[in-house]
C-alpha cells in the first residue's frame, strides 16, 4: 500500500510560520498530530467523506473538518441554497427575511426552544449562554465538569494558561463528570450563588476516553437544577444533530433551559445559535451581544437546507450506523492482531484508543500510520463520521487499518 | 503570604534545588570545573528560616547536591530568609556562617571559582554558543536546570500549582538526540520527582533531534510548534502532561530572569 508524503504542506507551513504565530494554531495546530510527520497540514480539496491535501494525497475523513462537516463536503444542495442568498444578499445592513426562517426552524426541531440567537462560533454561543444565565439569575458562579470543553475564552480555559488571569474563573466551579454528589455538595456549599450549569451531553475530553452519562444522572441535575434555580446549559456544540435532531437532550431524555449549537447546523458554513426556553427569552434580550458577520444570511440558508436535509435522511440515524460498522470492523481487526482498540461515546462521534499502552504512543502510532495510507485518524480527539460516509469508505479503511496494525506489530513485536 | 514574600521562596527553592544541581554534571563534564574540586574534601550547608535548605558536597572529584539537611556538615551558612539567599545568588549579600569558620577563605576565594563557572555556563552569548563544547554544555545544564525547576515551580508557584494539579501520575522523558543527555520527571500523587537520564515506557516524551536543537529549544530561541510540526521536535505520549510541563517552564522566567 502506497504511504504519502507531505512534502508541499511542509514547505507552506514553514511559509506559514514566518507570518502566522504557531503557523496553523488552536485545535488545528500540528502539535497534537503524533508524530506530525504522518499528517498533512493543509487541504487543496474536498467532497462527500475525503478531502486531497496540497500533495495531491487522498483521504477519507474522520475528523469532518473537527464536527462541521456532517452531510459531506460540497454538499450540492446546501451549497446551491448558499450560493442562492449570496446571489441576492449576504451581508448588508439589516438582516435577511431567512434569520427569521432560521430561528423558526429551529424553533420547530429543538424541543427545548422557543427561541434562537444566532453567531459564528460556539464560543460565542457558549459564551452568551453564561451571560444569559448571569443576567436572569443575578448570580455569579458556574459549575463546570472537569475537562469538558466549551471553547476559548478565558472563562473556557484551564487555569495557567497563558493570557488567562485569575480572575477569569473566580467564579467557576470544576467538578467530575458524572459525579452528582459532588454536584449537590457544591450547590449546597454556595447556595443561592450558581447562576448556571454548562456541560456537554456527555463527557468528551480531548486525551481520554469519552463517557456517558451515568442512568439517571442528568434527570437528578435537572431535578436539582430547577429546585435551586439553576439555569441548565447544554453544550451540544459537538454532538448537535449528530445524536438527535431535537437536540442531543433528548436522546438522553432530559430538558436543559439553553442549548448551544453549531459545526453540524451549517456543514461548513459559519454559524452557531443559541435556543432556549421561554423563560430566559426576556433575559437573553436584555443582554447585548452581537458581531460583524452574525447576521450573514447564506449561512443561515446553508443551516436551513442542512437542517432539511438531516431531517429528510434521519442523519443522525444514518451517522450512528456507519460509525457503529466502523467501530466494529476496527476493533475485530485489533482484536485479529492481538490488540484491545477501544471505542467510547457516541458511534457517530467515536473516542478510539488502544488500550494495551496507556501512554498512547501504540494507538499514536496506529493512528498515524492509517493516515499516511489515507484514513485521516487523530489519536487525541473524537472522530466524526458523516452521512456521506459510505460502506465503502469503511471497507476501504478497514483495509488500510490492517496495514497499519501489521506496521505497529512489526515496530513493537510483543511488547504490548 | 505576601506576593514578594511568595516570590522570594520560589526563587530560593530554584536557587538552591535547580541552578546549584548544576554544579553536579559542571564537576563531572566541564574539565576546567573538574580540575578546580578535584582535591577538594567539604560539605556545605546552605539553610533558609522558614525556607528551602540543602547541601553540596565535593569529594574525590564528585559534586553531589541534596535537598534537606547533611548531618555534620563542614560549613553551616544560615540565611534569615528566601530574599537574604537570592541576594547572595546574586553577588549582593552574604551568609550568616554557623559553623567552618576556618573555611570562610574557601567560600570567599575558592568556592567562588565554581560559581563563576556555573554562571558562565548559564549565561550564554551568541558567541560563546559558537562553540560545540559550551553549546553542549550550557544545553546539558538547561535541561537539568528545567527538570529541576519544574518540581519547584510545580509545588510553590501558585500558577504552576494549578497547572500541576492537573497532571496524572506518569514519568516525562525529555532527551537530546541521539545519546542524551535526558532528564525525566516524575508525577507521582501530587509529588513532582525529577531525574537525569532516561526510563522505561515514559508516559510522555520529548525527543530534540540533536543538540543545536535543543539549545535553540531550551533557550527559548525557537518557535516551538514550527519544532514540533516540522519534527525537530518530537514529543509523543500523553501530550497534555507535556503542555503542562510546558506551562510550568515558562513560569521560570518570573524567578531566573
Amino acid at each position: 500500500m502506497k504511504t504519502y508524503t507531505y512534502e508541499a504542506s511542509q514547505a507552506l507551513f514553514k511559509r506559514a510560520v514566518n507570518v502566522i504565530p504557531c503557523g496553523i494554531y488552536g485545535h488545528f495546530s500540528p502539535a497534537p498530530l503524533v508524530p506530525p510527520t504522518d499528517y498533512p497540514f493543509y487541504v487543496s480539496r474536498a467532497r462527500g467523506s475525503r478531502f486531497w491535501d496540497v500533495d495531491g494525497n487522498e483521504f477519507i475523513d474522520y475528523m469532518c473538518a473537527y464536527g462541521p462537516m456532517v452531510l459531506g463536503y460540497n454538499f450540492e444542495a446546501v451549497d446551491r441554497a448558499a450560493r442562492e442568498q449570496y446571489d441576492l444578499v449576504n451581508c448588508a445592513s439589516a438582516p435577511s427575511p431567512v434569520m427569521v426562517e432560521l430561528a423558526e426552524k429551529l424553533v420547530d426541531l429543538v424541543t427545548v426552544a422557543d427561541w434562537a440567537f444566532f453567531a459564528k462560533n460556539g464560543g460565542d454561543v457558549t459564551s452568551y449562554a453564561l451571560m444569559v444565565a448571569r443576567s436572569a439569575t443575578g448570580r455569579k458562579k458556574i459549575v463546570m465538569f472537569k475537562g469538558g470543553y466549551h471553547g476559548v475564552a478565558p472563562w473556557c480555559q484551564a487555569p495557567g494558561h497563558h493570557g488567562v488571569m485569575d480572575d477569569d474563573y473566580r467564579n467557576s466551579i470544576f467538578i467530575n463528570w458524572n459525579d452528582f454528589s459532588a454536584f449537590e455538595r457544591v450547590v449546597s456549599e454556595n447556595k443561592g450563588q450558581i447562576a448556571g450549569l454548562i456541560s456537554t451531553p456527555y463527557h468528551h475530553p480531548a486525551f481520554a476516553d469519552s463517557e456517558l452519562p451515568a442512568p439517571g444522572f442528568w434527570r437528578k441535575v435537572e431535578k436539582l437544577c430547577r429546585q435551586e434555580g439553576i439555569v441548565l446549559i447544554i453544550d451540544d456544540v459537538r454532538c448537535g444533530f449528530r445524536l438527535d435532531m431535537r437536540g442531543s437532550n433528548e436522546y438522553f431524555d432530559f430538558k436543559p433551559d439553553l442549548v448551544c449549537f453549531c459545526k453540524a447546523i451549517g456543514n461548513g458554513y459559519p454559524i452557531s445559535a443559541l435556543v432556549g426556553a421561554d423563560a430566559l427569552k426576556n433575559d437573553a434580550a436584555k443582554v447585548f451581544y452581537t458581531g460583524s458577520y452574525w447576521f450573514s444570511a447564506a449561512p443561515m440558508r446553508a443551516a436551513i437546507a442542512t437542517l432539511d436535509e438531516l431531517a429528510k435522511i434521519d442523519g443522525p440515524k444514518l451517522m450512528q450506523q456507519i460509525g457503529q460498522q466502523l467501530i466494529d470492523g476496527l476493533c475485530g481487526l485489533a482484536k485479529s492482531h492481538g490488540y484491545d482498540l477501544k471505542a467510547t461515546g457516541a458511534p457517530s462521534m467515536p473516542y478510539l484508543r488502544i488500550t494495551n499502552d496507556d501512554s498512547l504512543m501504540l494507538h499514536q502510532d496506529w493512528c498515524g500510520e492509517c493516515t499516511r495510507r489515507g484514513a485521516y485518524f487523530t489519536s487525541h480527539h473524537n472522530w466524526f463520521v458523516s452521512t456521506a460516509h459510505t460502506e465503502e469508505d469503511v471497507k476501504q479503511t478497514l483495509e488500510i487499518a490492517d496495514e497499519a496494525f501489521k506496521v505497529i506489530k512489526q515496530k513493537y513485536g510483543d511488547q504490548f | 503570604m505576601s506576593h514578594d514574600y511568595a516570590h522570594s521562596h520560589v526563587k530560593a527553592c530554584l536557587n538552591l534545588h535547580a541552578v546549584f544541581k548544576n554544579l553536579e554534571d559542571m564537576v563531572a563534564f566541564d574539565p576546567e570545573t573538574a580540575e578546580i574540586v578535584k582535591e577538594w574534601d567539604i560539605s556545605i550547608q546552605f539553610s533558609v528560616l522558614m525556607g528551602p535548605k540543602a547541601w553540596i558536597g565535593f569529594k574525590d572529584g564528585i559534586c553531589r547536591v541534596e535537598r534537606g539537611e547533611k548531618s555534620d556538615p563542614t560549613v553551616r551558612l544560615f540565611f534569615v530568609s528566601s530574599a537574604h539567599l537570592n541576594k547572595m545568588m546574586d553577588g549582593k549579600g552574604f551568609p550568616i556562617p554557623l559553623k567552618g569558620f576556618k573555611n570562610l577563605g574557601f567560600l570567599s576565594k575558592d568556592f567562588p571559582k565554581v560559581t563563576n563557572r556555573l554562571e558562565y555556563f548559564l549565561k550564554p552569548t551568541d558567541a560563546l554558543l559558537a562553540d560545540p563544547d559550551y553549546l553542549a554544555m550550557n544545553t546539558r545544564l538547561s535541561l537539568n536546570t528545567a527538570a529541576y525547576a519544574i518540581r519547584e515551580i510545580g509545588l510553590h508557584d501558585d500558577i504552576g500549582k494549578l497547572v500541576a494539579g492537573r497532571v496524572p501520575n506518569g514519568i516525562v522523558v525529555m532527551k537530546i538526540l541521539p545519546d542524551g543527555p535526558a532528564v525525566h520527571i516524575a508525577f507521582e500523587n501530587n509529588d513532582i520527582l525529577p531525574g537525569k537520564g532516561e526510563v522505561n515506557h515514559p508516559q510522555a516524551c520529548m525527543l530534540m533531534k540533536d543538540m543545536a536543537t535543543a539549545n535553540a529549544f531550551m533557550n527559548n530561541k525557537m518557535d516551538t510548534f514550527s519544532a514540533i510540526a516540522t519534527g525537530a521536535v518530537e514529543i509523543r505520549g500523553q501530550i497534555p502532561m507535556l503542555d503542562a510541563l510546558s506551562l510550568i517552564l515558562d513560569r521560570i522566567q518570573e524567578y531566573l530572569a
